[in-house]
């Protein structure tokens, strides 16, 4: 407080870290009932535990994960297990995509170890701050933070699921925790809707991918993000388009 | 071993779809795409919260959904009051705990 210098790129880095882990320490803590009754799913297949507790770290997809192991348990063949794993898995696509005017000023380097770690939570905690005017910082302090929360949400999430293999049922069926997940969801949500075309977008993709809920494979998830996307767009294309509301840089920003 | 390397290449091509528009400043989406990304999040985010918060145990009725939404709600406002994630995740986990116990108690 006495201090009249101003903090240097390091410090902003290192409490931008600070933030980034506390974040993701608090979406571990939800992710506790999944994590642990995933894993706890797993260790019922014939799947030996040691593949189910490497898919953690492997694939860091939760309902990949959960698909794949209980497809191999149930005999299906590598290039089917794979194939599932893709389609319930692209919607990284859309993060990766959402992501790259954010992570311009990153080196190639830093963007491919990132793009290891951008699952759900990850995406999640780093468009919210990287949204923020200011853009969540310089690129030490978006550095920070991303690695931050996303090597805790990582970490953690292996170890609720190897947890979750070796112990099975921890948490006692009477024990309500299914909440918790989505509830964290809509908390990281709500900050990234801003106008009416951001709210129909959550609104639509919430409703289809409810009513589209008992598709095999998780793939209403699919159909509602796809919706939601087309129906937000719309309404942002019958709105006048502002110049200068374009974050994405037109230039080569920086090295790499 | 055929179902270790099926989760390698799971985690393979996970890891494609993540890194597909990282890995190049050149393999970008489509410019005209730009305006309408700031559209992943609450679409992505509103199909994965939006399923579990209204059948949380994977049924939609009054005795599952009402809890929810009702805990929701709170978490949601006091989210808009404080903007700290853990009081509305906790807040929203009490009272769907209270509102869950008070379903019970009445029977």
């Amino acid at each position: 407080m006495t201090d009249p210098a101003p903090p240097s790129d390091r410090d902003l880095g290192r409490a931008a870290a600070l933030a980034g882990l506390r974040d993701g320490g608090l979406v571990v803590l939800g992710y506790i009932p999944f994590g642990l009754a995933s894993g706890a799913a797993m260790a019922q297949t014939d799947v030996s535990p040691a593949v189910s507790i490497a898919s953690g770290p492997v694939v860091f997809a939760g309902a990949a994960q959960l698909v794949a192991v209980q497809l191999l348990g149930s005999g299906a063949g590598v290039a089917l297990v794979v194939l599932t794993v893709l389609v319930v898995n692209a919607r990284h696509l859309l993060y990766s995509a959402s992501l790259a005017p954010h992570l311009a000023g990153w080196t190639r380097g830093q963007r491919l170890a990132g793009a290891f770690l951008l699952a759900d939570p990850t995406y999640a905690l780093a468009i919210a701050r990287f949204e923020r005017p200011g853009g969540g910082g310089g690129r030490g302090e978006q550095l920070g933070y991303y690695f931050g929360a996303s090597i805790t949400c990582y970490l953690g999430w292996s170890a609720l699921v190897a947890g979750g293999v070796l112990l099975g049922g921890l948490i006692p069926d009477w024990v309500p925790l299914e909440l918790a997940v989505p509830l964290t969801f809509l908390l990281l949500l709500l900050p990234l809707v801003k106008d009416r075309a951001g709210l129909t977008a959550a609104v639509v993709g919430g409703l289809v991918a409810l009513a589209a809920h008992p598709l095999p494979f998780g793939l209403g998830l699919l159909v509602g993000a796809a919706a939601g996307l087309v129906a937000g767009g719309l309404v942002l294309a019958r709105q006048p388009e502002e110049p200068d509301a374009d974050p994405a840089p037109t230039g080569e920003a920086a090295d790499a | 071993m055929l179902d270790a390397l099926a989760i390698a290449l799971s985690g393979l091509v996970t890891y494609v779809t993540r890194a597909i528009f990282l890995v190049s400043r050149r393999l970008r989406p489509p410019r005209r795409s730009a305006r309408y990304l700031p559209l992943v999040g609450p679409a992505v985010l509103g199909a994965i919260a939006l399923p579990g918060i209204v059948a949380p145990t994977g049924e939609i009725s009054l005795a599952e959904t009402l809890p929810a939404l009702v805990a929701a709600v709170v978490a949601a406002l006091l989210w808009r009051w404080t903007r700290q994630l853990v009081i509305g995740l906790g807040a929203g986990l009490a009272v769907w705990w209270g509102v869950l116990a008070l379903i019970w108690a009445l029977g």
